[in-house]
């Protein structure tokens, strides 16, 4: 499928979409509402919330977005609420990084400091067969193993990825997108920065289950953060997230290299009780 | 290296054009072949080594240095030294200092003559996660030496001015990414009363110290430490700038994020110079661009970034140098730190077209 400039009929149905999800320039009172330089950090920042938790719903490693660039952004103070962003993207496709569509999105940020709240939509340029073909495709890897899937150090420190292991790695990334979401607020950012460990547990049943060693990479605080991060998934269902996370750097000295959870200890449930 | 195995070994006319070794995208030809078809690393280090061990009246003996590949600080330590043996009349290396480890704080210099001219800093590697850039740092030294004489522009520019390059600006912490914890940022300082280690060299500098946008905490990432200029590694670099005197161009190379900054990150007001400043990294990040098409954005590092006291380049352009940047290189969060090493050398080649372009701009603007 063309891209967004070359397909008029898919370019009025953005207009159509864009009239519907942000507000009009001229009507809203000027000190509750702005408009954000594109390349501003806050709505870079919103729009990446807004693909982790898309990441997450969309439960499809093999359709992992990122974000493109940002075209339009604006901020509105909801009084008693939060700050809301309307926004406007493109995206890539998170591993060839080729032009993958664009979105619209609203991300509120509640006073509460509880996770963001999200809504998207977007126009693809993968059709779905094409993307749950892929799915079964890394679904088929991941089961059918003679012996459970470990790893370590995804990608090493080199950059490289072994090719046995990218269906694990990006398993990781959608599934990390559920904590990144539910962690991120307006001012602090996450980033995957590696897998440190991955085993697989073989299950009776047609789901894949992994136990994975994550870190995160946090902004502003350039914090490496630990999360150690149970994951089921089947294709065609959500993906089912447990975890824990804990900064490495707070009161540890890591001299003798990253321990998964550390001193952590106990794993927790957090997020959705399955 | 896994992104290798998807390129066609049957040559450059198959490949995708525009290609630079993003993902699975095949790199433009000669960066692949170098990237992929070199020998294994730990091969290349023996072979280096008996190079080396050889007397060397060959001009190329430097270029058995895989610059598609990442190294440890015995081997760029040991590279600069070829480095400068190739090229005795434009490149000699500076002592400015120690780590607080004890290790050597080498500085590469690039002069054609004359006495304190004016000069162009560039530094790489001060939060030595960022592997990428002590990479691009290898390579732009190499680049420099050998288009002098070659390309007009480095030529116009070395003909006047000097170039300093402190490629591992932070070494303590770059061999403990290699020994212990590829993550580490900091310095490696032990901290009074705390068992956590290292200052955060980014927000130790005497500009806006100990404002917002730095840490009080010595286990943080963003500890600016005990007072400015407290760490040895970055008082070498703001001793030798204001001795020197006479530094035009300060650019700190940082990754990753795919941004060209300019002053202030410790405070939103604008620096004076910013129309200017912003005019300079608009055209050179342009000139980015079109090389692989690697989209950057740029701006001051508060509206681009964070809030960041302390900075490099806040310092800097507080102390008489108007050109003050730095530059984040790629990528945006897919790698992050771990970006393959296929891709040293189109991001190297990239950025090169960004810095020739401010560095020309200081040439032809001289203050």
């Amino acid at each position: 499928m063309q891209g967004l400039s070359a397909a008029p009929p898919a370019a009025f149905l953005l207009l159509v979409c864009l009239s519907e999800l942000l507000p009009l320039p001229a009507a809203a009172a000027p000190d509750a509402e702005r408009e954000l330089s594109p390349s501003s950090r806050l709505a870079a920042g919103a729009a990446r919330v807004a693909l982790h938790y898309l990441n997450f719903q969309t439960a499809s490693p093999g359709k992992l977005q990122a974000l493109g660039q940002v075209r339009k952004a604006t901020l509105k103070t909801i009084p008693d609420s939060g700050h809301k962003y309307y926004l406007q993207f493109t995206t890539e496709d998170y591993k060839s990084g080729e032009n993958a569509g664009s979105c619209l999105a609203t991300v509120l940020y509640p006073n509460t400091k509880s996770p963001p709240v999200v809504s998207i939509k977007c126009m693809q340029s993968k059709d779905q067969e094409q993307i749950q073909e892929e799915d079964n495709r890394l679904y088929q890897k991941l089961r059918h193993q003679k012996k459970p899937i470990t790893g370590n150090n995804i990608p090493d420190s080199h950059g490289n990825i072994e090719p046995a292991l990218e269906s694990v790695w990006a398993l990781a990334v959608a599934g990390s997108s559920y904590i990144m979401w539910e962690k991120s607020r307006e001012n602090m950012g996450y980033f995957m920065a590696q897998v440190k460990s991955v085993k697989q547990w073989i299950r009776k049943d047609d789901f894949t289950e992994f136990d994975y060693t994550i870190l995160l990479h946090e902004i502003p605080t350039q914090d490496i953060i630990s999360c150690h991060m149970r994951l089921t998934w089947l294709p065609g269902h959500p993906l089912k997230v447990k975890y824990f996370c804990a900064s490495v750097n707070h009161g540890l000295e890591d001299g003798s290299g990253m321990e998964s959870g550390s001193a952590a200890g106990v794993l927790h449930e957090k997020g959705p009780n399955f | 290296m896994s992104s290798c195995s998807s390129i066609p070994k049957e040559g450059p006319e198959s490949w995708k054009p525009g290609g630079d070794g993003r993902r699975t995208h095949p790199l433009l030809p000669a960066a692949c072949w170098m990237a992929c078809f070199s020998p294994p690393e730990q091969k290349l280090v023996d072979e280096e080594k008996k190079a080396m061990a050889k007397p060397s009246k060959t001009k190329r003996s430097g270029s058995t240095f895989n610059f598609a590949s990442y190294h440890t600080i015995d081997e760029i330590y040991d590279w600069m030294d070829t480095l400068v043996a190739d090229h005795p009349d434009l490149v000699s290396k500076l002592q400015i200092g120690q780590s607080y480890e004890n290790r050597s704080l080498y500085v590469l210099k690039f002069s054609t003559g004359g006495s304190n001219r004016s000069a162009i800093w560039l530094d790489t590697g001060i939060h030595s996660r960022e592997w990428i850039t002590q990479a691009t740092g290898a390579w732009t030294a190499n680049k420099i030496a050998e288009e002098y004489g070659q390309d007009p522009s480095v030529t116009a520019v070395l003909d006047s001015m000097d170039i300093f390059l402190e490629i591992i600006a932070n070494p303590d912490g770059f061999a403990y990414t290699h020994s212990s914890n590829r993550m580490w940022r900091k310095t490696r300082s032990i901290n009074a009363g705390s068992h956590c280690i290292g200052v955060d060299p980014n927000r130790n500098w005497d500009a806006g110290f100990g404002g917002s946008g730095s840490s009080s905490n010595p286990c943080s990432e963003t500890y600016r430490g005990p007072y400015a200029h407290s760490e040895r590694e970055v008082k070498a670099i703001a001793d030798f700038i204001l001795g020197h005197g006479n530094v035009k161009l300060v650019i700190s190379i940082h990754s990753y994020s795919q941004m060209l900054l300019y002053p202030y990150g410790y405070k939103t007001a604008p620096a004076p110079d910013h129309q200017e400043l912003n005019e300079v990294a608009k055209k050179a990040v342009s000139d980015l661009a079109a090389v692989y098409g690697t989209k950057y954005t740029y701006g001051s590092i508060v509206n681009s970034i964070y809030l960041a006291a302390g900075t490099t380049i806040d310092w800097t352009y507080d102390h008489g140098v108007k050109y003050s940047f730095t530059l984040e290189l790629r990528d945006t969060g897919y790698y992050g730190f771990l970006l393959p090493s296929t891709q040293i050398i189109p991001t190297a080649t990239e950025t090169w077209a960004a810095l020739l372009d401010i560095m020309v701009h200081v040439l032809e603007h001289p203050y």
